[in-house]
């Protein structure tokens, strides 16, 4: 047993070493982005003068406080995410920031300065309409929470409830919004639709009806989007049928059956076809009324500042065209910001005094488009008074394409936070191209080159180009001679697309990644800066990615290509996106149209005459198109066809079907497999990564006897969980299936455990991890499969051809986290041993040796498993923070993460993303083909010279010797 | 189940009717209750407190989270470092503290049907061991993470200490201490030496790699020396050449080479 525990001890020592992070290459080689999605509400910090604060609310369940110079995180909170996180609406009084969380199950109140929590408390059920801060005699110290059925009270100060009422006759009306003015009432205002609305107003200080009232309006069927409060008290709402305004008065001596009518023809405006008006109006503080003043908005470009005055509306200014409006105050000044549109890329915003109308003057700021961007959604202006009394602002611009920008007067961007980013889909590392010189001593050996040219004509080309490459060394070096001349800090070593090129090892390469929102995006491995974005602004919102690289760099002159297959998941239709994963242009080549439904898309090894590897598409008919499709690779395909199999998974019919290609580019199924629904349902079907190698053949064993590995390219991995749920009979299953013939290799099946299931299939082996139901933990499993002592084939594997069943080997350790996602290393050769990387809810990514997960660790050690190096089986597996790849720089959410070979055989690129982005490198085996970055070059040069004098004194003294003893 | 939305006031008391009918008297009944009681809509509140000692809560507050069962469900950290997780429905939960910078361990919280809780350590091999902890919680820090690996460092007592070091410095003390502790004129310890240097020496065929390297150096450099150099080198090759063996034997051969240099010079 001490001999156990002995070597296990000697292991851990042993992969002590692989993995960590020395203190000093922090930020050397990886670096983090923090986003925190698409904004849904947005406030300044404003109880201090010079905070530098703005709060926002996200779609993506994280609250956060961004710095306005340098658009930084201060500090963020990430929810749960789905709907029980969902942040409802956001309250900003002084330093405490009221979140309503959870379709209105939680209200939280966090404090600004610090970042944390000052109470959170639990709601009553019901659906969440609205919330307001409520104050009374000029201070706000209560928050309303209105919900379907009931209205609450709370203390600001600790969240307690005030009171709570029912709201009456709940069941017909539909309550959808709450208003304070701040004089001790609290109105909730509810609606019949297409018959009434009903008014209620509460006492702020037992929630006593003071009056219930009901309005006519059967012409209204939501308060929300055609109503809004200005004034002491005014309700105001917009029908676009009559089309005119409509006005009652909450005071609470309401006692009209009636609204006033106003006609917008009286008024002299009328409403653009086929467009819903829009009210927008404006409380500066929460204790006292809402301005007079307010936006109508009757075309999509139509904005007018209108007045109330005692009973009459009067505009003040009419802006047309304008993109967006905002309110915001200062002090005591409000003003009302418009932003119009300039020219084809550039808009203006303009302040406006938010009483009179009038412009303000030196306002003006021009926001810039983004060509590749999308339209302006929002704007939040942050006012603030100069010296001189007059009004300064800087703006926080929202696109579609969830970018966030900051500008400051007269249009200089101070930050820009591509929020799309918190939401990548899927990625890939493309490498960088050669630069030209290069490129010039690539062509030089290309063979068209060498049978044309004479001798002579090499010689000179050689000649030539060995210039070159002087003439570039030496403006290497002095532009190294006169950067070291310059001070540190004006030394600028940016990237930019047109100094981007490979370097010697092929470490920094172009990540490419797709966002949910369809935004694409060029980021420089090595810095994380964005070199390119392109925003695709006809994506649908539920659409699904893949993405492929059909030319890398390798092929010049031919520019690389990227083919992204965008999908709508609800009709299946198909579009593709062809652009350049360098420059992000699009690319000159028209991807087919594709009028049917696609269900698989295959990338083929085969390649065309411009060296892009051939994509197919298989539609609903089972009818295959291929792209590109030239004469060249169609008569490639008539050849190939017989070798081409595909699969196609039906998880809702549980399905699983075979098919190969026929010569005419029809199908056949030649295998199906089904799943009985009622029992089991796929969950994910898994195949190997074709860019991927293995290195050995075999596994050495003990007595020097081979244990071949089963090297199967076609295999796929079924994961399939029961339908019952109960935790008795709840099962996952994990099927291991041939795709060219759809022979089952293997199948397993985990009792008494139900999903999430993480699964990498590699090599020879697939790991899966689920919950173990019976002992509430999470578990890991590997399946190993190896052909035995001989190999059948061992120039070729042919799945036609393998008469052999594999042996199977599986062994299951238990895991002390849940995990996030889960991916293997990846390295050029496969020498390298490989890693697991783990996603961890907690932020961390564990690198975990695979060595960890081999089923033929040993319960009881014997000679031969030592001379293995198999480490003794222990039933769980460690946690141990040295092995987290990314240190103290926790990924919230990992979604995924994307591994790449570099140049190098020992290292791996590492992209995890999530809500943020982390991108490293990791060396499984340490780093054994360069001179690692701590080598101590001195201490070598230094034994070096010592040894050199000492050999020189020694030689010295011995002649002396020598000497002496033959004088005697 | 309707009047249960009724009035607000009602709702613990129908609730704790509920509980009755769903009372469970085993706690390990955990998960089954969980799903049972979703339905139901009893939630539960998980309450504690994490320390950090010696640290301002406001440091580090902002960073934390309390993780139940992964991200099952979230809490956050109040400005004083007391968490509550709301809404948390009967069953087994491994309740975790994650702070970038802070060490935390996890506890094992059970909550009855009844809404009835109890801490324990957790114990992944052995799920049903109980080890009470405190509840409400009171996660305390263990210090900060260690996320780094100490660089080796070179230091002088690390080179002194090195095997290799020690295989030089040894031999060279018994070279030049043996001659003075030994009587090496005495013709019966000569013999002995002789004799236990030939059975170190297994195979005399095998060329002494040493002595090759010997050779070759002094060879070369001999002829651009002074002849005094590559007289004075010549000689000792020779002798040396006497004790040929194998390399794993070299030191004791060169001590012994002293040892007849020495002998010789008187």
């Amino acid at each position: 047993m001490a001999k156990l525990i002995l070597l296990w001890l000697k292991c851990i020592i042993l992969y002590n070493a692989v993995d960590a992070v020395f203190e000093d290459q922090v930020g050397k080689f990886d670096w983090r982005q923090q986003y925190v999605g698409k904004v849904r509400f947005s406030h300044f910090d404003t109880h201090v003068q010079s905070s530098k604060k703005v709060l926002v609310a996200t779609e993506n369940n994280v609250f956060a406080a961004l710095n306005t110079r340098t658009g930084e995180l201060f500090w963020r909170h990430v929810d749960k995410s789905g709907p029980e996180g969902n942040i409802d609406a956001l309250l900003h009084h002084g330093q405490d920031a009221i979140l309503v969380v959870g379709n209105g199950r939680l209200l939280r109140s966090w404090d600004v300065n610090v970042g944390g929590l000052n109470w959170e408390i639990v709601l009553d059920s019901g659906s969440f309409q609205k919330a307001c801060l409520v104050g009374q005699q000029g201070t706000v110290k209560h928050v309303a929470v209105l919900k379907k059925n009931i209205i609450s009270l709370h203390y600001l100060s600790n969240g307690h409830q005030k009171w709570i009422e029912n709201l009456p006759d709940s069941e017909t009306v539909d309550y959808q919004t709450v208003y304070s003015g701040g004089n001790g009432e609290v109105y909730a205002l509810g609606i019949v639709p297409h018959s009434h609305i009903v008014i209620i107003a509460y006492s702020t200080d037992d929630g006593e009806i003071i009056k219930q009232i009901s309005v006519e309006a059967p012409w209204l069927s939501n308060i929300v989007a055609s109503c809004a409060v200005i004034g002491q008290g005014v309700l105001i709402c917009v029908d676009s049928a009559t089309p005119s305004l409509y006005m009652y008065n909450l005071n609470p001596n309401m006692d009209d059956l009636q609204m006033t009518q106003i006609p917008l023809q009286s008024l002299g405006l009328e409403v653009a076809p086929d467009f819903q008006p829009v009210l927008v109006s404006h409380q500066p503080n929460s204790a006292h009324q809402p301005l007079s003043e307010f936006f109508l908005q009757l075309g999509p470009d139509n904005f007018l500042l209108l007045q109330f005055n005692n009973g009459q509306i009067v505009t003040l200014r009419d802006f047309k065209p304008a993109l967006l409006v905002s309110f915001a105050t200062t002090g005591e000044k409000t003003i009302a910001a418009v932003m119009s549109p300039k020219n084809k890329t550039a808009s203006s915003i303009n302040l406006f005094s938010a009483e009179t109308g009038r412009r303000l003057l030196d306002t003006t700021l021009i926001f810039v488009m983004d060509p590749n961007g999308g339209k302006p959604e929002k704007i939040y202006i942050q006012p603030f008074l100069k010296k001189d009394d007059s009004v300064g602002y800087r703006a926080m611009v929202q696109t579609e394409d969830h970018t966030l920008t900051f500008i400051q007067q007269p249009g200089r961007v101070m930050w820009t936070r591509e929020e799309a980013l918190s939401d990548v889909v899927t990625m890939e590392m493309v490498d960088l191209p050669l630069t030209g010189t290069q490129a010039e001593l690539e062509g030089e050996f290309g063979k068209k080159a060498a049978i044309q040219d004479g001798l002579m004509s090499m010689v000179f080309k050689r000649l030539s180009s060995q210039l070159i490459l002087l003439q570039a060394w030496i403006s290497h070096l002095w532009k190294l001679f006169y950067d070291a001349r310059k001070p540190r800090s004006q030394v600028k070593n940016e990237v930019t697309i047109e100094n981007l090129s490979r370097d010697e090892f092929n470490l920094q390469k172009m990540m490419v990644m797709v966002t949910a929102s369809g935004k694409l995006f060029g980021i420089d491995s090595k810095t994380g800066s964005i070199l390119w974005r392109h925003y695709l602004n006809d994506v649908p919102s539920n659409a699904a990615f893949k993405l492929m690289v059909q030319r890398t760099t390798a092929h010049f002159p031919h520019p690389p290509q990227c083919t992204l297959l965008i999908k709508d998941k609800d009709t299946g239709l198909t579009t593709l996106h062809v652009f350049n994963p360098i420059f992000g242009k699009k690319s000159h080549v028209t991807p087919p149209a594709l009028p049917q439904p696609i269900l698989q898309s295959l990338l083929l090894p085969l390649m065309d005459q411009d060296y892009a590897k051939v994509l197919l598409l298989v539609d609903d008919q089972y009818k295959v198109s291929a792209f590109p499709s030239t004469k060249n690779v169609l008569q490639q395909l008539q050849e190939m066809a017989s070798s081409i199999f595909f699969y196609l998974v039906d998880s809702s019919q549980g399905r699983l079907s075979g098919y190969r290609l026929r010569t005419d580019l029809s199908t056949e199924q030649i295998w199906e497999v089904v799943i009985p629904m009622e029992i089991q349902r796929i969950v994910s079907v898994k195949g190997k990564r074709p860019n991927e190698h293995v290195h050995s053949q075999g596994r050495v064993m003990g007595d020097r006897s081979v244990l071949y590995k089963y090297l199967n390219p076609n295999l796929l991995a079924v994961v399939t969980e029961s339908t019952d749920t109960h935790q008795e009979r709840s099962f996952v299953g994990i099927i291991l299936i041939d795709g060219v013939t759809g022979r089952i290799i293997h199948e397993a099946v985990q009792r008494k455990a139900r999903g999430p299931v993480h699964i990498v299939h590699s090599e020879n082996w697939v790991v899966y991890e689920y919950w173990s139901t019976k002992s509430r933990r999470n578990e890991f499993s590997v399946i190993e499969l190896y052909e035995g002592m001989e190999l059948y084939n061992s120039t070729v594997f042919s799945s036609l051809d393998r008469p052999h069943a594999p042996q199977v080997l599986q062994q299951s350790y238990i895991f002390p986290s849940a995990i996030s996602t889960m991916e293997a290393t990846l390295t050029e050769k496969g020498i390298t041993s490989r890693h697991l990387l783990i996603g961890l809810p907690s932020g961390g990514i564990l690198s975990l040796p695979k060595m960890f997960l081999d089923p033929r660790r040993p319960e009881i050690v014997s000679e031969q498993s030592r001379e293995e190096n198999l480490i003794p089986y222990a039933p769980e597996l460690m946690i141990r923070t040295e092995w987290f790849i990314n240190y103290n720089q926790s990924i919230s959410r990992v979604q995924g993460i994307h591994t790449s070979p570099s140049g190098l055989e020992s290292t791996c690129l590492v992209v995890a993303y999530g809500l943020d982005i982390y991108q490293t490198r990791v060396y499984p085996s340490k780093q054994f083909d360069v001179l690692k970055d701590d080598y101590d070059y001195m201490l070598i040069s230094s034994v070096l010279l010592a040894l050199f004098f000492a050999t020189m004194i020694s030689k010295r003294l011995a002649e002396v010797k020598l000497l002496n003893r033959a004088w005697r | 189940m309707w009047h249960r939305e009724r009035i607000p006031l009602l709702l613990a008391f129908v609730q704790s009717v509920l509980v009755v009918g769903w009372c469970f008297t085993e706690m390990e009944a955990g998960p089954g209750a969980a799903m049972s009681t979703q339905t139901n809509g009893d939630r539960f509140k998980i309450e504690g407190r994490a320390i950090v000692p010696g640290v301002k809560t406001q440091d580090w507050v902002s960073t934390a989270r309390v993780l139940v069962d992964g991200e099952e469900h979230v809490g956050f950290l109040r400005t004083d470092g007391s968490f509550a997780v709301n809404d948390v429905p009967s069953g087994s939960y491994v309740v975790e503290v994650v702070t970038p910078t802070y060490r935390f361990e996890a506890v094992r919280v059970d909550i009855t049907s009844k809404g009835k809780m109890r801490a324990r350590l957790v114990n992944y091999i052995k799920t049903s061991e109980v080890i009470r902890q405190p509840y409400p919680l009171q996660i305390r820090s263990s210090g900060p993470h260690s996320y780094f690996m100490k660089r080796e460092t070179w230091g002088w007592t690390d080179f002194l200490m090195n095997p290799m070091v020690m295989m030089m410095v040894l031999p060279l003390l018994i070279i030049v201490l043996l001659p003075k502790v030994v009587n090496t004129n005495d013709p019966e310890m000569r013999k002995e030496m002789e004799q236990s240097m030939n059975m170190l020496n297994p195979n005399p065929e095998l060329p002494d790699v040493s002595e090759l390297m010997t050779k070759l150096f002094s060879g070369s450099k001999g002829s651009s020396k002074a002849g005094s150099s590559s007289k004075g080198t010549r000689p000792a090759a020779k002798r040396r050449g006497k004790h040929s063996g194998a390399s794993r034997a070299k030191k004791l051969s060169m001590q012994n080479n002293s040892a007849d240099l020495d002998s010789w010079d008187q």
